[in-house]
């Protein structure tokens, strides 16, 4: 069984208040609410073992929607099944089947060792003394905390404390798991441990994931799959690699010349974006690459050249803006 | 029941571990006392009368010291994590985990409180052994169990009345501003700071019948001799029935709450 979502929606109501002490005062006598749809009729599904990567821009909806499926939050309609069970229910038996890590969002306790909070969570979630100090034992390894877990969470580096909420949320060895950003804010090499580590246990224990990530990287790394919402609405839903085919298929193609090229000459070729006095950047159709390099080749005094695709990032910011857009 | 009593264990790691905030709020019990044991001093020293609202001078401090030390144990405190806790999101931890919310507070609380009695417990021990043998209070073992079951329903009771309190973070944004005035008046309507019968009348009744007295007066008045059987046995039928009142209300104003819970922060 995996996750099954349909037609689901939340919305949220807050005040409206001017600006100023006029403001203030206005708003103790009248009160204008305001509806703010956070999440508009979305569906999709996950399969099990699967490892999608929900992505949005900030406020797009992804973070309550993770909530919603976590059963922090009861949707306005719509229904959701998590495992076989509705989340919102708030059965003990749905909790001991999943976990939530939110990078911005402590749920270790901040006063004491992370050991501490293991152990506070292995006893929560009934798990066994063998079980628990295999998985404690083994996932500190990976993570490279091993030192470090009976330390006082409170000076633990960013990085370290990140590892410590996603071991935390995996002692009980949790079927599904929700991820909002748990890379966010770490340096480079934090992130890549992390995104190694998380690749190897969805391979390990079969562990539905469900990942939001403003890093390209961690979705790249990490998911097949990818699940687009903008402005609470679904914009896309499927292959990562397809993702740049649907917006029109294009590469870029970066020349070195020999010298300064005309930028007439360039622009037959296809869009320009750079241009320098040794070469270009351009932006072709896919389909169009080998014609257009031979004669870029043929006519161009050309050094060096290089053909990629677009960059994740931007195709994603396409969607985001093409949803805005339309 | 095993997660609720490492729960319990954790409360009380986290009291031990700021050792001079732990001390300094020790600490904060005795000041009080001493304001108290001088103003009653200057009152009783410029009156001729032997008793004052009923009270002898020896009997009055007694009040005062043990009901500053029952104040510090009954003391909730936990209000302002809820507070915390609901404001900015910190209840979805406990939300995903297979715990009661209800009763990680509670037992975190009298994990928390356990510090406090080790050093309280042999104080209030002294107090009473110095009364039972220079006074000649009539203080009996069986006394002292039924004081210390009214001061475990007087912390269960307090407990009760704060996560109600608390609870209004769901729909107050910023409850906190309320809860150092509210700390105030219950410490005062509870008798924690001087026995609120020497009022007489009108209000003794009132206090009899609602909640706060129970969380203080109740117990130094059985430890002091001032009450007896009878008077002990209404008082914790009151305690109880107050405890299952407040419960039912905590559990509606859970329901509804967690409706309104926005979990906000991502």
């Amino acid at each position: 069984m995996g996750i099954y979502v349909e037609h689901l929606k939340k919305d949220f109501s807050y005040y409206r208040k001017e600006t100023g002490i006029r403001g203030s005062l206005h708003n103790i006598f009248h009160r204008e609410k305001l509806i703010k749809e956070a999440v508009k009729d979305i569906s999709f599904s996950v399969e099990k073992g699967e490892m999608v990567g929900f992505l949005g821009p900030n406020g797009a909806g992804k973070t309550t929607t993770l909530k919603m499926l976590s059963g922090i939050l009861y949707p306005t309609a719509g229904r959701a099944e998590v495992d076989g069970f509705v989340p919102w229910e708030r059965k003990n038996e749905f909790k001991r089947k999943i976990s939530i890590v939110m990078g911005q969002k402590n749920q270790l306790w901040w006063d004491l060792p992370a050991s501490d909070s293991f152990y506070l969570n292995k006893c929560i979630f009934g798990v066994e003394d063998y079980a628990y100090r295999e998985v404690v034992t083994e996932l500190a390894e990976l993570l490279d905390v091993k030192d470090l877990v009976n330390v006082q969470v409170r000076r633990l580096s960013l990085g370290e404390r990140m590892k410590m909420e996603i071991l935390a949320a995996l002692i009980h060895r949790p079927d599904i798991l929700f991820l909002d950003e748990p890379t966010i804010g770490l340096d480079i090499l934090s992130q890549q441990k992390i995104r190694k580590f998380l690749k190897y246990y969805n391979e390990q224990w079969k562990t539905t994931v469900i990942i939001t990530s403003h890093y390209m990287a961690d979705i790249e790394a990490l998911c097949d799959r990818t699940v687009i919402i903008n402005q609470g609405q679904l914009v896309y839903d499927g292959e990562l690699a397809d993702i740049n085919r649907l917006l029109g298929g294009r590469k870029l193609l970066t020349v070195k010349t020999s010298g300064a090229v005309d930028e007439k000459a360039w622009t037959a070729f296809g869009t320009v974006r750079e241009i320098h006095s040794a070469g270009a950047v351009l932006e072709i159709p896919h389909e169009q690459t080998r014609e257009i390099l031979t004669a870029i080749l043929n006519g161009l005094p050309v050094e060096d050249f290089n053909v990629t695709e677009i960059p994740l990032e931007e195709s994603i910011a396409r969607f985001y803006q093409k949803e805005a857009v339309d | 029941m095993n997660k609720y009593r490492c729960i319990f264990l954790m409360g009380i790691e986290r009291a031990l571990e700021y050792r001079v905030s732990f001390l300094l709020s020790m600490l904060s019990a005795v000041f009080p006392i001493i304001i108290q044991t001088a103003m009653w001093n200057y009152l009783y020293g410029h009156s001729d009368a032997a008793a004052i609202f009923g009270y002898e001078h020896g009997q009055i401090l007694m009040y005062t010291l043990l009901a500053t030390l029952v104040s510090q144990l009954t003391s909730a405190g936990f209000e302002w994590e809820m507070n915390e806790d609901i404001k900015m999101g910190g209840l979805n931890k406990y939300l995903v985990r297979p715990v009661s919310y209800k009763w990680h507070r509670f037992f975190g609380f009298m994990g928390q409180k356990i510090p406090r009695f080790m050093v309280i417990g042999p104080v209030a021990a002294c107090i009473i052994a110095a009364a039972r043998f220079w006074k000649g209070l009539p203080i009996t073992a069986a006394r002292v169990f039924v004081f210390v079951c009214s001061l475990v329903l007087a912390m269960m009771l307090n407990f009760y009345i704060f996560y109600c309190i608390g609870l209004l973070g769901c729909w107050l944004t910023d409850v906190g501003k309320l809860f150092g005035t509210v700390s105030i008046v219950l410490t005062v309507v509870s008798g924690g700071i001087f026995p609120l019968d020497i009022f007489g009348g009108v209000v003794e009744k009132i206090v009899n019948i609602l909640p706060f007295g129970y969380t203080a007066q109740f117990p130094v008045n059985i430890i002091n001799g001032r009450f007896g059987w009878e008077r002990i046995g209404i008082g914790i039928a009151m305690q109880a029935g107050w405890i299952l009142l407040f419960a039912c209300l905590g559990e509606a104003l859970w329901r509804r709450g967690m409706k309104r819970y926005v979990g906000i922060g991502g």
